[in-house]
């Protein structure tokens, strides 16, 4: 193991540690997110992080056709966030009201009965949003 | 000797490349509004994705993957700032607000 | 002349890309760019060709370093303490008007420090621009109609 050895090992374990806690952050904006577009945008990043994952396990391993699985991924990025903004400009209900926080609906557990009342709720609610979305 | 130019180099390049991603995620989380949010997303994250593919092609020392990682780099910076713009466009047409620091927003102004 | 050193050029980058350096590929290659270069052969000799490539080289080295610059930038306002921000959205009133170059002009507005363009108008006369530090936006409307969009205009006009 030489010394070029040490540095590039070393510096790659680095970069390791820092694009995780990048993407744990990333992935926490796009569960706290409160709007939907917040959530595109954390999703966009999220590809661009993967890629850098794909281009250190590239730099790692020594097989550079990571880079044309790097692209790929790239493009197949793009084209996602392309597709969610036509989603957000035909979305329901405008998107402006903002979604309910999955976080908190996850830490704290629904009160059992209540659970049913909120179900019809929605589905009488949606007949509103769908004559909305048609005009 | 060259070798381990092309070490330091590469790790600097991975190190900045982390960093920058790593700043872009901070500031997805503290900015105030997906306005905001986006300018950290389409500048630190492409920068940071692109200079990460930079390091594979220093590190192959090949011409010919080196010219890959360069038209992949080419790709990234070029379509980025295409999704931010789609986004932010979609965003504002559906009505998304500004954050309340804001100071003007002469788009509404033009379009009421 | 200048087509062959072209042509020549060109053949070495397909090399390079292709990824493989045999005499063979080096003569298709050769073959391949004269070909393209005969199809463009009209667009080539259109006045001051080699004055405007220098000019798009420069748009691209300015590009560059605007980028470097934007996403440092960020860096230190994501990282400061205490985000003193000021953002909003307004209008940059365009110059340029064919829709290629509004294209290019959008999208290196969006990689310059603090601005993303936000839509165009219907007219095409004005750019709304979102930008992250409102506080002197004549200077920015400055910064962009004398930095990009003079390049934009002395490089494709």
């Amino acid at each position: 193991m030489t010394a070029a050895d040490v540095i590039l090992s070393s510096a790659i374990w680095l970069a390791f540690v820092i694009l995780g806690i990048a993407f744990l952050m990333t992935v926490w904006r796009v569960i706290k997110g409160p709007t939907l577009a917040d959530r595109v945008v954390a999703l966009d990043m999220l590809t661009g992080i993967v890629i850098g994952f794909i281009a250190l396990i590239a730099i790692r391993t020594g097989f550079t056709l990571y880079i044309d699985i790097a692209i790929s991924l790239g493009l197949v990025g793009f084209l996602a966030t392309v597709a969610f903004a036509r989603f957000i400009l035909s979305d329901g209900d405008g998107g402006k009201a903002p979604k309910p926080d999955i976080a908190r609906a996850l830490l704290t557990p629904p009160p059992g009965p209540r659970r049913k009342q909120a179900g019809r709720r929605s589905a009488g609610s949606r007949p509103a949003v769908r004559r909305k979305a048609g005009k | 000797m060259m070798d381990i130019l092309v070490a330091v180099l590469t790790a600097c390049l991975i190190l900045a490349g982390a960093g920058f991603a790593l700043v872009a995620a901070i500031g997805l989380n503290r900015l105030p509004d997906i306005y905001t949010r986006m300018h950290a997303a389409s500048k630190a994250g492409t920068v940071g994705s692109g200079l990460l593919l930079l390091a594979v092609g220093l590190h192959a020392g090949d011409l010919s993957i080196f010219a890959r990682a360069i038209a992949g780099f080419f790709f990234f910076v070029l379509t980025a700032p295409i999704s931010a713009h789609l986004l932010a466009m979609a965003a504002h047409k559906v009505g998304y607000r500004l954050s309340s620091h804001s100071t003007r927003d002469e788009l509404k102004d033009y379009e009421s | 002349m200048i087509t062959f050193i072209l042509s020549l050029v060109f053949a070495v980058i397909w090399v390079a890309v292709t990824g493989s350096a045999t005499p063979h590929n080096l003569i298709f290659g050769f073959a391949l760019s004269t070909l393209s270069l005969w199809i463009v052969r009209g667009e080539m000799n259109a006045r001051g060709y080699w004055r405007r490539l220098g000019r798009i080289l420069s748009l691209l080295i300015l590009f560059f370093r605007e980028l470097a610059l934007s996403a440092w930038k960020v860096a230190v306002l994501v990282t400061s303490p205490r985000m003193d921000l000021k953002p909003g959205i307004f209008a940059f009133p365009l110059t340029v008007d064919r829709d290629f170059e509004i294209t290019l002009l959008a999208n290196l507005i969006t990689l310059t420090p603090g601005t993303l363009s936000v839509d165009v108008s219907e007219d095409r006369r004005m750019l709304f621009v979102h930008a992250i530090d409102c506080s002197d936006i004549e200077a920015t409307r400055r910064d962009i109609a004398q930095g990009f969009e003079r390049k934009i205009m002395e490089a494709f006009r």
